[in-house]
């Protein structure tokens, strides 16, 4: 409490922070070069006569298909998509748990060097997309839905570890200290002096995750794993937009419920009731997931012995045979060098204009504190209502219906991808607005600004931070799902993947997931520095 | 501390409905739980014997399509060989392929070019059979109509457009017009940008039509097919077509009999489908008028192009 009440007395520094501003030139001249990258000054990169097959695509989404015998394949799909989200999770969370203990500042102590070679072998997992992983898996496993349980689950759970650590570390240590003072192990101390302060963010993190892996659950079925994002896939292929927008509608839906259900649930754990007592709601929750993830594994038929059975020893023996030694030619490295640099572009161009589109839409967005009149909630539902849809629809399916209008190149790929990340920043940022102190804007109003200049003035000044913070995560996760839009089809290192892995080109396959790991290493370094200035 | 609160278990004062329930219980119902669903999943993983014939096609086409078109191969295929038949959809050609590998498809209606990558990477699989018209299929170049190029065989005025193939390793959107497009002169991956992969024949058409890309090249039986719908956009024109050359086949699996119970299965699907009577419904949908025989060496040449090309490793 101390250092809370320290930090509000120091003297308010008014100097410029050489750092930041460093970091912001950076940023702009890192913007311009890759507009400039995505063709954007030079010649035409909007094509007017495509607008009649875009317009099929948008005006699709009023007639939906509803016939019955659609909706029921729907319905089921549906419920492959919540199995393999939990079944994945579940997996995600044990690796987790077992990984954060290999890669916390506790176990590893003043080791530095062990502690990020730890770090750096998480990287690989994390790097690669889920449906990489997808691709991957089913040359070993086959239609076997650890496939899908697997895509999930291993890139998860790097990331859940290297969370789960960081909150692990940073629990006050008193207890420990205590534990370890007094004679107890450092396992046993860890489990009762660090574990229980640190259980309500686990619990809150291990619920946003699922959230996480529905959508991911969809673009995997896209990979061929099952579920909606199959049947999209399917209808998607043959340009059936009134299949493809009932599907979306669905997963929108699923998305919703998980979204509310989950939000639901962390406020409760961020603020719980004033009682001793066990909060019913979150036991239920718990009970409820673990039957949810049982289900799951009895729905999908997941059975461990296909994971050792002799049919996957042989496909991995292949595999590795073919993918090793990685290709190493001057062409092949040329390539993914001049590709390496269309991705970087496409994913700050995509940032950009999500950021953008997330400053502008956060307002509306957000649901204001207090009262408001009925005009302004329906639009704060409808802008959420549209950001939702955004995010529903695949970035794949955003990139076909882009290249319509726009010409072929990084452009469309990068929009795309920039729509599709709106959806999810237009929503954090919109949350980021409604968790500020509202009183300078309070005070503002009361001493008659009107409402743009108490929104300038009370607003922005403390949302930037923390905005620009997520938009810098989401550039992580972005130069990931480049990847995946080249993959179906939109340039970049995704697109020389996808073409290695068509032609069974395991060696050169290898040296592009290598380069897309180390890219995504960097790019995740650089916006840690980043978040590092912002702070 | 609201995360300390969570963490804790039932107080003394608990008073709810329910019984207060102790860390210990808690966390012994989930490990029962898990430990439950782990071994009722954990069934018998050995494939019981026979198993169904898993027949499964490169998604070539309409998935809508393929669905009637194999829901009746299935049928069919069952009632003539007494085996249970099952049709699974896949989304991508080169998912085909690694299914065929994996044994997860037994009987696969692929391409020239996945055919071949499939044979050559599942050591013992045989050609079954082909359609009569796929001993001499054939490719179309479409162009949008603002180019305003007339139907002409030179292909050395696309070298200029914006161009995009179909799918990757399809061989009548990709291989063998880029092998054609050598022939006569124009480097097949030197379009202006690149060349274009829309995914699938449909999507080409799409593409071409809006003018994103000038031009684009698909199978003939798609562009027919498409035309005589009335399903074109008038925008789009053809422009030249392909010589012929060998195309999609069945391709039968190593395991396929042994799993199936069925030792003579390879000869008894070609009395199957060479025997199909003229105007069975079989043949009405895929669009032929007999299947015919093929061998392995019926597709050398699209082996040794695809070598060429790179994209046979």
């Amino acid at each position: 409490m101390t250092a809370v009440l320290d930090r509000a007395a120091a003297p308010p520094v008014l100097r410029r922070d050489r750092r930041r501003w460093a970091w912001g030139v950076g940023a702009a001249a890192v913007l311009l070069w890759s507009l400039a990258g995505a063709g954007l000054f030079s010649g035409d990169v909007v094509n007017p006569g495509g607008t009649a097959q875009f317009g099929r695509f948008a005006s699709a989404a009023l007639s939906p298909a509803l016939d019955a015998q659609f909706l029921g394949v729907l319905a089921r799909s549906a419920l492959v998509t919540v199995a393999y989200a939990a079944a994945g999770t579940a997996l995600a969370l044990l690796l987790g748990a077992a990984g954060a203990a290999l890669v916390s500042r506790t176990t590893w102590g003043r080791r530095r060097a062990g502690w990020l070679a730890a770090r750096g072998v998480l990287a690989v997992p994390r790097g690669l997309h889920e449906a990489v992983w997808g691709l991957l898996l089913v040359n070993v496993l086959g239609l076997d839905p650890w496939v899908g349980v697997l895509a999930i689950g291993l890139p998860y759970g790097a990331v859940t570890a290297k969370v789960f650590a960081d909150l692990v570390d940073e629990v006050p240590r008193g207890a420990y200290r205590a534990l370890r003072a007094a004679g107890a192990g450092r396992p046993a101390a860890a489990l009762y002096g660090l574990l229980p302060p640190a259980a309500g963010g686990l619990l809150s993190y291990a619920l946003y995750r699922l959230e996480c892996a529905v959508r991911s659950a969809v673009v995997l079925g896209m990979v061929g794993a099952g579920g909606l994002g199959y049947q999209l896939a399917l209808s998607f292929a043959s340009l059936r937009w009134e299949q493809v927008w009932s599907a979306v509608y669905a997963l929108s839906l699923l998305c919703l419920v998980a979204d509310v259900a989950g939000r639901a649930v962390r406020r409760r754990l961020a603020a719980p009731p004033p009682s001793s007592r066990r909060d019913p709601v979150l036991t239920a929750t718990v009970a409820g997931t673990v039957v949810l993830v049982g289900w799951s594994c009895w729905y999908l038929a997941l059975s461990p012995a296909s994971l050792v059975s002799e049919r996957t020893a042989a496909q991995l023996a292949h595999v590795w045979g073919a993918a090793w030694p990685p290709a190493t030619d001057g062409d092949l490295l040329r390539t993914i060098g001049v590709l390496a640099v269309d991705t970087v572009q496409m994913s700050v161009v995509a940032i950009a204009v999500a950021l953008l589109g997330a400053v502008l839409l956060a307002g509306p967005a957000a649901r204001p504190a207090g009262r408001s009149s009925s005009g302004r909630r329906v639009v704060g539902a409808l802008v959420r209502g549209g950001l939702l849809l955004l995010r529903a629809v695949p970035p794949p399916v955003w990139a076909l219906v882009l290249l319509f209008v726009l010409m072929p190149g990084v452009l469309p790929g990068a929009l795309a991808l920039g729509v599709y990340t709106l959806g999810v920043l237009g929503r954090l940022a919109a949350e980021a607005t409604e968790e500020l102190d509202p009183r300078p804007r309070a005070a503002l109003t009361a001493l008659g600004a009107r409402p743009v200049g108490a929104w300038l003035y009370g607003v922005l000044p403390l949302a930037a931070g923390p905005v620009l913070a997520y938009a810098l995560y989401r550039w992580e996760v972005a130069i990931r799902d480049t990847v995946l839009v080249g993959l179906l089809g939109a340039g970049g290192l995704g697109a020389l993947l996808a073409s290695e892995l068509a032609t069974f080109d395991w060696a050169a396959a290898t040296t592009v997931l290598a380069a897309v790991v180390v890219l995504t290493w960097l790019v995740d370094l650089v916006s840690d520095r980043a978040r590092a200035a912002l702070r | 501390m609201g995360a300390r609160r969570v963490a804790r278990s039932g107080g003394p004062e608990a008073q709810s409905l329910l019984p207060p329930l102790s860390r210990r219980a808690l966390l012994a119902g989930a490990g029962v739980a898990l430990a439950a669903a782990v071994t009722g999943c954990g069934g018998p993983a050995a494939p019981t014997s026979p198993g169904p014939l898993r027949v499964g096609a490169i998604p070539d086409q309409d998935p809508e399509v393929l669905q009637r078109l194999y829901g009746a191969v299935a049928d069919a295929l069952s009632g003539a060989l007494d085996v249970e038949v099952e049709y699974t959809p896949v989304t991508d050609y080169a998912a085909a392929v690694s299914l065929f590998r994996t044994g997860d498809l037994d009987l696969v209606w692929f391409g020239g070019l996945t055919g071949v990558q499939a044979r050559l990477q599942t050591p013992g699989a045989e050609p079954v059979a082909q359609r009569d018209i796929d001993q001499a299929f054939t490719s179309v170049f479409v162009v949008n109509a603002a180019t305003g190029l007339a139907p002409s065989d030179d292909l050395t005025a696309l070298a200029l457009l914006r161009f995009t193939y179909g799918s990757e390793t399809s061989t009548s959107g990709r291989l063998m017009p880029a092998w054609f497009l050598r022939e006569a002169g124009v480097d097949p991956q030197g379009f202006p940008g690149g060349p274009g992969f829309s995914g699938s024949h449909d999507a080409t058409l799409a593409l071409v039509a809006s003018g994103s890309y000038q031009a684009g090249v698909l199978n003939a039986q798609v562009w027919r097919s498409r035309t005589e719908g009335g399903a074109v956009d008038p925008a789009v024109v053809r422009y030249a077509e392909t010589p012929p050359y060998s195309d999609y086949h069945w391709l039968l699996g190593p395991r396929a009999a042994e799993r199936t119970g069925v030792p003579d299965l390879r000869d008894r699907l070609l009395d199957f489908f060479s025997g199909l009577p003229a105007g069975s419904p079989v043949l009405e949908l895929f669009g032929a008028g007999a299947f015919v025989p093929v061998q392995a060496s019926d597709h050398d040449r699209i082996e040794e192009i695809g070598r060429d090309l790179g994209l046979v490793s």
